[in-house]
């Protein structure tokens, strides 16, 4: 009668099967104690491993945008800086107008206070951040204003071409001086102001653009972040310099002088509160690139535990599944030994 | 009753005791043999005196069919499992580093910079390298399953004929065991090389058996082509040397049935060659049309457009250029053809901006028309575009209506899942076929100690029986001396 049969052969194998299964759960569980991380996401993930994947995709781009915006934050700096030297220029600008207007000051101090106006202003709005005309709308690689004091100039050019064709000769010419405050109004109303405030601007003053540069300021936002060269309190703070420092010397009558200096300082008060909307307006632009960057690193620490808790692995536990392994390796290989000794032949020589 | 049947009865004693101890220590030397079946003597008693010793083979039918099919299974899955770690590492790569998703997120970060400076034309030739590196990932993906696919072939062709080789011995041994039967010899040894083979045969195709009279044995696949009946029904596949995506591997024929086509990770395809056809035919095929979505995902979001006129691939370019690749369409192989389009490519006088710009068609496609420097509106938009869903051909397996971003890692996700399945599989059969031999063997195997303490019994018999030869022989003694 036979109950239960067992073969020496099943015996002596019985071990092997879950010994080598040990052996190769400890090479994982060793890996992952080393690591901190799961030895194969893919097998322990299946199907989710496309969330780690994804999340660590979106992790680095996350840090990228974050990267990318501390650049913007800087040009925005420089912008928001340059802004507030034109609008300190433009005061200091508009108290020398003033003076002159009540007749306390002469004529060619006013005249050089326009003239380096004219001279701060273009610097500034030609600075460059980064290779880039932060001025420039999105044509960022040409310098936007033209300078009215080179030989070379176009505005220069086109200004001087407008008195001759409005009055039929030059600025130089004695007739000059017998221009009346009511025909200069009209210069500056018909010839001038189409050369600042309309389409002479564009053609012959700024190759800035109108549009602005967009950027990506989040996953999914994107927003302008520079100003343009074409902001009308430049155009105006621009016409003020220019008609002063070409115009306002000993060859213009007093009449006419008048004028362009109650023109001026109507248009440099305007310019103060255009330019201060600027200011304001990239502040606010300022505030929500930083905004979306702290949004954006609150993100990034979601991400990043959300990936330690898919495939991070608690250290403890795979130290004490190490060490339970070792553990049963070391009883297998010591049952093994006994199974090899254990055997009838011994007993029945 | 006599001295003389006294004498007769201890002589056939004798000799049965020689049989018994034949095999016993046939058994003791074939213990460690895994296909040996333990022989059991078994002593019929006949008046006067046990005289007949039938060897007969310990058999268990059940468990061996059970062993066979666990065999088939595993065999099966383990072959899809390590086929798979092979394309993880040949197409994925470690950690999924090499995969397109991976490539594509790099891309997007690049094109992110860029849109961050326009003007910079190095990070223009960043962005370009990071498509390109897109691009090899999808080219070397293609090649990698394809020649995988190939490989398999060269497996396919090879196991095809081990079955063969296998089938054939088979039909000797089953003439030996048929003949032998029928002669009524003693056929236990032929039957034991006989469930070797079939053990062999199990782990190439399922198998299912039939015992016909005088011991012949039929063989069937499990879906029902017959494998062996009197003569060796042939397996027959004829390999391709090459693979282009698409294009569909030839069938092994077991019989004339093709074998079908296993499904899920964890399979039921049965049998080595079922569980090679499934990796060539199921999972590198769909892994192949994943990566050609993601090639047209990367063609059509990449499209340059312009006012009245057709979209024009841009920056990924593919064979069928100018035309767009259909929507929602698989496109056999595009992810082994798409290519930079040239008019980007700087090392072959391209131009890196028109990226930013546009136009790589013609004047009609230029977007920043003002040629200004940190114009971002395109590339911020190509960036939107890879995240906005478009429709993916439902034959890949995946989603159809998803960003291409997602798309991408839904195919690692796809592909993991497989791989996770295959692998518990492969543990669990893996298991199941350890069980079901170790109870076979438990069953039908030699235990050394039992063998002995037969053994032992048998030196006593001996000894007892050799006592009564010298009493007998005593007795006569006696009698003659009497007699003298």
């Amino acid at each position: 009668m036979k109950t239960m049969s067992v073969s020496t052969a099943a015996l002596s194998q019985s071990l092997r099967y879950s010994l080598v299964r040990a052996q190769a759960e400890l090479t994982k569980a060793q890996k992952e104690l080393q690591t901190g991380q799961m030895a194969d996401t893919g097998l322990a993930l299946g199907a989710r491993t496309s969330q780690t994947v994804s999340f660590t995709r979106d992790f680095d781009r996350t840090q990228g945008i974050v990267d990318s915006n501390t650049l913007i934050s800087s040009r925005l700096k420089t912008t928001q800086d340059s802004l507030k030297q034109i609008n300190d220029a433009a005061q200091t600008f508009l108290s020398t107008l003033t003076t002159s207007s009540s007749g306390d000051a002469v004529g060619n101090v006013t005249q050089s206070s326009a003239k380096i106006m004219l001279q701060e202003l273009t610097s500034i709005l030609n600075t460059s951040f980064n290779g880039e005309h932060i001025f420039a709308g999105t044509n960022t690689d040409v310098t936007p204003i033209d300078d009215f004091s080179a030989p070379s100039s176009t505005a220069k050019a086109a200004f001087d071409a407008a008195f001759q064709s409005h009055f039929g000769f030059a600025k130089t010419d004695p007739a000059a001086a017998s221009i009346t405050a009511a025909e200069m109004d009209a210069f500056l109303t018909a010839a001038v102001e189409p050369q600042f405030l309309g389409a002479g601007w564009a053609a012959n003053w700024s190759d800035a653009t109108d549009q602005r540069i967009v950027s990506r300021v989040t996953l999914s936002d994107t927003t302008e972040t520079s100003v343009s060269a074409n902001d009308p309190g430049i155009r105006k703070l621009a016409m003020a310099a220019a008609t002063i420092s070409d115009l306002f010397d000993s060859n213009i009558g007093p009449g006419a002088r008048q004028a362009l200096l109650d023109k001026a300082v109507n248009l440099v008060g305007q310019a103060v509160g255009n330019i201060g909307n600027l200011q304001a307006t990239t502040g606010i632009i300022q505030k929500r690139v930083s905004d979306a960057s702290d949004r954006l690193k609150v993100q990034i620490d979601l991400f990043e535990r959300q990936i330690g808790d898919m495939v991070g692995v608690d250290p403890y536990e795979a130290k004490t599944r190490v060490d339970a392994l070792l553990g049963q390796i070391e009883a297998s290989y010591a049952l093994t030994a006994r199974l090899q000794q254990l055997s009838i032949l011994r007993y029945i020589s | 009753m006599s001295l003389s049947s006294a004498l007769s009865i201890a002589q056939s004693s004798l000799l049965n005791n020689g049989r018994q101890t034949s095999v016993v220590s046939r058994n003791v030397q074939e213990s460690k043999n895994p296909d040996y079946t333990r022989r059991v003597a078994i002593v019929s008693s006949l008046a006067p005196g046990a005289r007949v010793v039938d060897v007969q083979r310990a058999t268990n039918e059940q468990l061996f069919r059970q062993n066979l099919s666990a065999l088939s299974s595993w065999s099966g899955q383990s072959t899809l499992s390590s086929g798979l770690e092979q394309l993880e590492i040949s197409v994925n790569g470690v950690d999924n580093s090499t995969t397109a998703a991976t490539a594509i997120g790099k891309f997007q970060q690049a094109l992110q910079t860029y849109s961050a400076s326009p003007s910079n034309r190095t990070l223009a030739e960043n962005a370009i390298d990071a498509a390109r590196q897109v691009v090899r990932t999808l080219n070397s993906g293609t090649a990698a399953i394809q020649s995988f696919r190939v490989d398999m072939d060269g497996q396919i062709a090879a196991a095809v004929d081990e079955l063969n080789g296998l089938l054939a011995e088979f039909k000797d041994v089953n003439t030996a065991v048929t003949t032998g039967t029928r002669a009524g010899r003693n056929v236990n040894d032929a039957l034991d090389q006989r469930d070797a083979l079939l053990k062999k045969i199990a782990e190439y195709v399922p198998l299912s058996t039939l015992t016909r009279g005088d011991n012949d044995m039929v063989l069937m696949t499990k879906d029902g082509a017959t494998l062996f009946e009197q003569v060796p029904r042939t397996a027959s596949f004829q390999a391709s040397t090459s693979y282009g995506a698409g294009s569909a591997g030839n069938p092994v024929y077991i019989d004339g049935v093709p074998v079908g086509l296993g499904s899920g990770g964890n399979t039921d395809a049965s049998g080595k060659i079922a569980g090679m056809v499934q990796l060539r035919d199921g999972v590198a095929t769909r892994m192949q049309g994943q990566l050609d979505e993601i090639a047209r995902g990367l063609v059509t979001a990449f499209a340059e457009t312009g006012t009245a006129v057709a979209d024009r691939p841009g920056l990924f370019t593919w064979p069928g250029a100018p035309a767009m690749p259909a929507a929602s369409t698989l496109v056999d192989g595009l992810a082994g053809s798409i290519r930079i389009s040239a008019a980007f490519d700087s090392s072959v006088g391209g131009n890196p901006e028109l990226l930013r710009d546009g136009g790589a068609n013609g004047t009609a496609y230029v977007v920043n028309i003002d040629g200004n420097a940190s114009f971002a509106d395109l590339l911020i938009a190509y960036g939107d575009r890879m995240d906005r869903p478009m429709a993916f051909d439902p034959s890949v397996g995946l989603t159809s209506n998803i960003s291409l971003s997602n798309f991408s890692t839904a195919s690692v996700g796809w592909f993991q899942a497989v791989r996770k399945d295959a692998s518990e599989g492969a543990e669990a059969k893996e298991a199941l076929a350890a069980r079901t031999q170790e109870a076979l063997s438990n069953d039908t195997g030699v235990n050394v100690d039992a063998e002995m303490s037969l053994l032992l019994d048998l030196e006593h018999t001996y000894e007892a029986s050799a006592r009564i030869i010298k009493a007998v022989d005593e007795m006569l003694a006696a009698l003659l001396a009497a007699v003298r």
